[in-house]
């Protein structure tokens, strides 16, 4: 298991956002977070990286405790995530956007900045990824002039250059039409692949089935099923909390 | 040669030439002030416009740089140079003190908590009378440098090594995770980016350089008196940054040589003069708002 999770709770006011949750996301899966609008997945995504404190329960990446740690402690133990509602650096450039996000492997002395400026250092880098997410044409454009789609793609680009070993994104599908999910999904089975471990939180069924290993479900702040796709799909108690909905077929 | 160098050297080769091309000693002075407001913008700059941190305080620093530096010369008989030092020290952990408002306060709030410290900055250095003399002043202030060309190469000199050191810096690593925590600081720390370092640091860097160009105002004017470091002043360090283009390297320059002069040229209209300084301010930040930088960039891109 690289991340474990135990009964972690977070309110906000009178509201139980997460209540209680434990979750244990075993290495090099890809590990899907699942539940109705409003369940918590957020709430418990934002409480793993960091953004939140989490009221009571423990929090471990491996053996290091996260509790009190700060998100920008995090990135450096590897941890990195996208946003659900996106949030990349809208007037700066693609290839800037990718470049930030090396910033916890600059390790030039800070006189070389000072006397030289830009180092060029990982650019290259930069270029490959943007590539990988299908953006190295667009490098030199500004965000927030991308498409919607391409936005979440660039968002993706920018968290993997901190060169994660787990890989949270929130709702990476939303908004996007069926090719830019497809593509999606391939790139993230190649993440999964290279040694990753991916917690994708995700309302797209097609995409949590095809490639999700283990499928976690919340709802109302607590959880209500863990299992393979196949299984949360045929657990009644998912499907009443879904309304049957998008489980119908 | 690159592009960057042969500017480079054009720079250097205009500003030796200008305070013999203006050689009148009141014009001559006007280019010390220019260059001194020149470092302003560019601390400022450095703060709003690349970590786009609202600090309306920078007039505080500024003073801190004069008062400090003139009262270790002054009462203590330390050599110029080492009280610019410790002038310097001094406006940069001042800064320190302001970013630790910045690392809890953001946008408007930010605005209003520097503001106040420039406030008290102010009424300090009108009230601490034992030391600053208050706003009876304090006179016969001599500059380093007698010769007013001299005092122009000194200060135009650490412009350009200021403006070098700071533009280097934001083409950097460090200028990524300044502009990434202006940008947006969630996004920021979601990468590693330590938002109350990187933005310590830039107060604290823009302070030390407003401090700098504090220890040269004193000995330029001859005197000093606290209304000098008045929040006014931040405004002004503001409309520099805005007019000639936030964010940029040559903006602030722009801004700051503008501003310096406009008022001078605008002398002969006597009362309407702040009513004019006032009416083009807010066309440019009405109409462009991305200063002169922008509108010569619209003008360039039309043209082709
Ligand atoms: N910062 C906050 N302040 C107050 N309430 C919050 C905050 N964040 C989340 N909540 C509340 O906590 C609950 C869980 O929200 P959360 O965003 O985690 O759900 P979610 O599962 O991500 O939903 P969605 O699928 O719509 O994204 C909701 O009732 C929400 O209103
Ligand atoms: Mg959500």
């Amino acid at each position: 298991m690289i991340l474990r999770a135990k009964e972690i709770s977070k309110s906000f006011g009178g509201v139980r956002a997460v209540h209680n949750v434990s979750i244990a996301v075993p290495e090099n899966s890809i590990f899907a977070l699942i539940g109705p609008n409003g369940a918590g997945k957020s709430t418990l995504l934002n409480l793993l990286s960091g953004i939140y404190q989490p009221d009571a329960g423990s929090l471990h990446l491996e053996e290091t405790n996260l509790i009190g740690l700060p998100a920008h402690r995090r990135v450096r133990l590897g941890m990195a995530r996208t946003f659900q509602k996106i949030r990349l650096f809208r007037q700066l450039t693609l290839l800037e956007n990718v470049l930030a996000g090396f910033h916890i492997h600059q390790d030039a002395p800070f006189w070389e900045y000072l006397v030289y400026g830009d180092t060029g250092r990982f650019r290259e880098e930069a270029r490959s990824l943007l590539a990988f997410v299908g953006l190295e044409a667009r490098s030199g454009e500004r965000a927030g002039a991308l498409p919607y789609g391409q936005q979440r793609m660039l968002e993706i680009a920018r968290a993997l250059a901190t060169r994660p070993r787990l890989f949270m994104l929130d709702e990476p599908a939303a908004g996007l039409n069926a090719a830019e999910v497809d593509f999606l999904l391939k790139r993230l089975e190649q993440i999964g692949r290279q040694g990753v471990t991916v917690l994708v939180v995700e309302h797209n069924m097609d995409l949590v089935m095809n490639v999700a290993h283990r499928v976690f479900v919340m709802d109302h702040g607590e959880p209500l099923f863990e299992g393979t796709p196949r299984e949360v799909q045929h657990d009644p108690a998912v499907i009443a909390a879904y309304l049957g909905g998008e489980f119908a077929s | 040669m690159s592009a960057r160098r042969i500017y480079f050297v054009v720079s250097i080769l205009v500003l030796a030439a200008l305070p013999w091309l203006i050689a009148t000693p009141y014009w001559r002075g006007i280019l010390v002030l220019c260059a001194m407001n020149v470092l302003l913008a560019l601390s400022l700059n450095l703060v709003i416009g690349y970590t786009g941190q609202l600090n309306l305080g920078q007039s505080a620093f500024f003073g801190i740089g004069a008062y400090v530096s003139t009262i270790l010369v002054k009462s203590y008989g330390w050599n110029f140079w080492l009280a610019a030092v410790a002038a310097v020290g001094a406006a940069g952990l001042l800064g320190l003190a302001l970013a630790a408002f910045a690392v809890r306060l953001r946008g408007h709030y930010l605005a209003i908590a520097s503001l106040g410290f420039a406030v008290i900055t102010y009424q300090v250095l009108v009230n601490w009378e034992n030391v600053t003399q208050g706003v009876r002043g304090i006179y016969g202030i001599m500059p380093p440098f007698s010769h007013p060309a001299a005092l122009f190469y000194l200060v135009a000199g650490i412009a350009v090594l200021v403006y070098v050191l700071i533009d280097n810096l934001v083409r950097s690593p460090v200028g990524d995770s300044l502009r990434a925590i202006r940008e947006d600081e969630v996004s920021a720390a979601s990468l590693g980016i330590n938002r109350a370092l990187w933005k310590a640091f830039a107060f604290c860097v823009g302070a030390a350089i407003a401090g700098l160009a504090g220890c040269f105002y004193p000995g330029f004017v001859g005197t000093l008196v606290p209304d000098a470091f008045n929040i006014v002043e931040s405004f002004t360090m503001m409309a520099m940054v805005i007019v000639g283009g936030m964010g940029t390297m040559i903006g602030p320059v722009l801004g700051a040589i503008v501003l310096t002069f406009l008022p001078e040229l605008l002398r002969g209209f006597g009362e309407l003069r702040l009513m004019i300084y006032g009416i083009a301010l807010t066309l440019v930040v009405l109409f462009m708002p991305g200063g002169m930088v922008q509108a010569w960039m619209a003008l360039r891109a039309r043209l082709r």
